[in-house]
């Protein structure tokens, strides 16, 4: 049987100006998972965190590494042993700070 | 010929039966009810002649994807009130207080989750085409909740040990189609929606059809979108089908869930819906309106497609669950 797999897109050119959260999103039937961020625009400093959750309500920080991201571009960070459900923390930092950008989630069984 | 129940022997006579296929003799039409009925994932259904999908999502999201407005790469000019539909989620249907509840068979459903956001909507998509006009069906067994709130002053009414406060914060669900004849041809959407709230929160329950076009893309270029229900041109464009009162089993938590029954079908050869079935209930729709683009739409020959969307009311996160979908015809 091939490999099951799935892409979210969890954002659209969404513009985050304070701190964020992404919706939660069910990733139980995933074996790995690979948070994408295309940043289209950003001033100031945007750091996201992977967070996990086992019933989508209460979450803590997955454990992996910030990515801490200052520039256009693809930004990626992946993940295995999450349990069931996924989000991004995001926090934006600096004076009039703004990030624009689009988030993917791609999942894999 | 009078079809045969299966639900608690609710199964009403239908308006038009699904084993009536010109052409095809008894013998056939019993050699395939048996098969059908032997199958434990297709007994639950009762397909027309030819079945288009059969969607267990415990195989994958099968086509089921997220709905977006139309536009030429440039993602900041979606609409606002279809730029964030929500893409679909594979479910094994998990709470915080019993952990894992499961499909109604297998592990997995397909599940839809609104923001919390008033009016928000997470809308699921299949697209297909047609080969003949006819008969279409759409049938799927679903639940549906409100996510659990902590905070009393959300639930719009106090726990009494039976009634769910949270069963006040799920706002409604709509199915329907999106069908267009061929090159400048007649484009028009089946919607039928349960409303299980008012905007203020009041039990409603009762199945709806939407009265006027839904805003395309072209039409909100020429300033014609609202923000708040996108599949219809003013939000108040929704009348009750007669004899569409039915309070739905939410079972008293917001972590139990039940699955419905639900058959649709409507017709391309007459532009019309024909008749839905959501376990006891069974409603004759065929003088229903069913309202149709007055301009023509390009690109979009023999177009079929089908639409699950979950819309809540209130701050709170609205879920739609579905497993499994059969779409069938006759041709």
């Amino acid at each position: 049987m091939i490999r099951r797999s799935f892409t979210a897109v969890i954002e659209k050119n969404a513009t985050f100006t304070a701190d964020f959260s992404t919706e939660p999103y069910e990733a139980g039937w995933a074996s790995e998972a690979r948070w994408f961020l295309r940043v289209i625009e950003i001033a100031g400093t945007l750091r996201v965190t992977p967070q996990i959750s086992p019933d989508g309500l209460f979450w803590c920080a997955e454990g992996s590494p910030p990515l801490v991201i200052t520039q256009p571009g693809v930004y990626s960070a992946p993940l295995r042993h999450f349990g069931q459900w996924l989000r991004l923390a995001g926090e934006v930092r600096g004076e009039n700070a703004s990030v624009k950008t689009m988030v993917y989630l791609a999942l894999k069984e | 010929m009078q079809r045969r129940g299966f639900l608690h022997g609710a199964m009403a006579a239908s308006a038009v039966s699904p084993y009536a296929q010109p052409g095809q003799d008894a013998a056939t039409d019993g050699f395939r009810r048996a098969i059908l009925q032997a199958d434990p994932r297709l007994s639950k259904f009762n397909p027309l002649p030819r079945i288009l999908c059969h969607d267990d999502f415990d195989d994958g999201i099968s086509g089921w994807c997220e709905l977006v407005s139309n536009h030429d790469g440039n993602l900041d000019t979606l609409r606002p009130v279809m730029k964030d539909l929500r893409p679909p989620q594979l479910s094994n249907c998990t709470f915080f207080d019993i952990g894992t509840h499961g499909s109604v068979d297998g592990a997995y459903a397909l599940k839809l989750a609104t923001r919390p956001r008033p009016f928000h909507t997470a809308v699921a998509i299949k697209r297909l085409t047609y080969a003949k006009p006819g008969l279409v069906q759409f049938e799927m067994y679903f639940t549906f909740k409100a996510e659990q709130v902590f905070d009393g002053s959300r639930g719009r009414r106090a726990f009494d040990g039976n009634l769910s406060p949270s069963e006040l914060n799920f706002g409604d669900f709509t199915i329907g189609n999106d069908i267009c004849e061929g090159e400048n041809g007649a484009r028009y959407h089946c919607t039928l929606r349960y409303q299980n709230t008012d905007a203020g929160g009041a039990p409603v329950q009762k199945w709806m059809y939407a009265t006027s076009v839904e805003t395309t893309t072209k039409m909100d270029r020429q300033g014609q979108g609202q923000s708040q229900d996108f599949h219809v041109r003013s939000p108040g464009d929704w009348k009750e089908i007669p004899g569409g009162h039915q309070p739905l089993c939410f079972n008293e938590t917001a972590t139990k869930i039940n699955w419905h029954y639900f058959r649709w079908v409507f017709d391309t050869a007459r532009r019309r819906n024909t008749e839905l079935q959501v376990n006891e209930l069974t409603l004759d729709l065929r003088d229903i309106p069913v309202p149709a683009y007055d301009h023509p739409y390009r690109a979009l020959n023999h177009l079929l497609n089908f639409l699950i969307d979950v819309r809540t009311h209130a701050p709170v996160r609205n879920f739609f669950f579905v497993d499994s979908v059969v779409i069938s015809v006759d041709w």
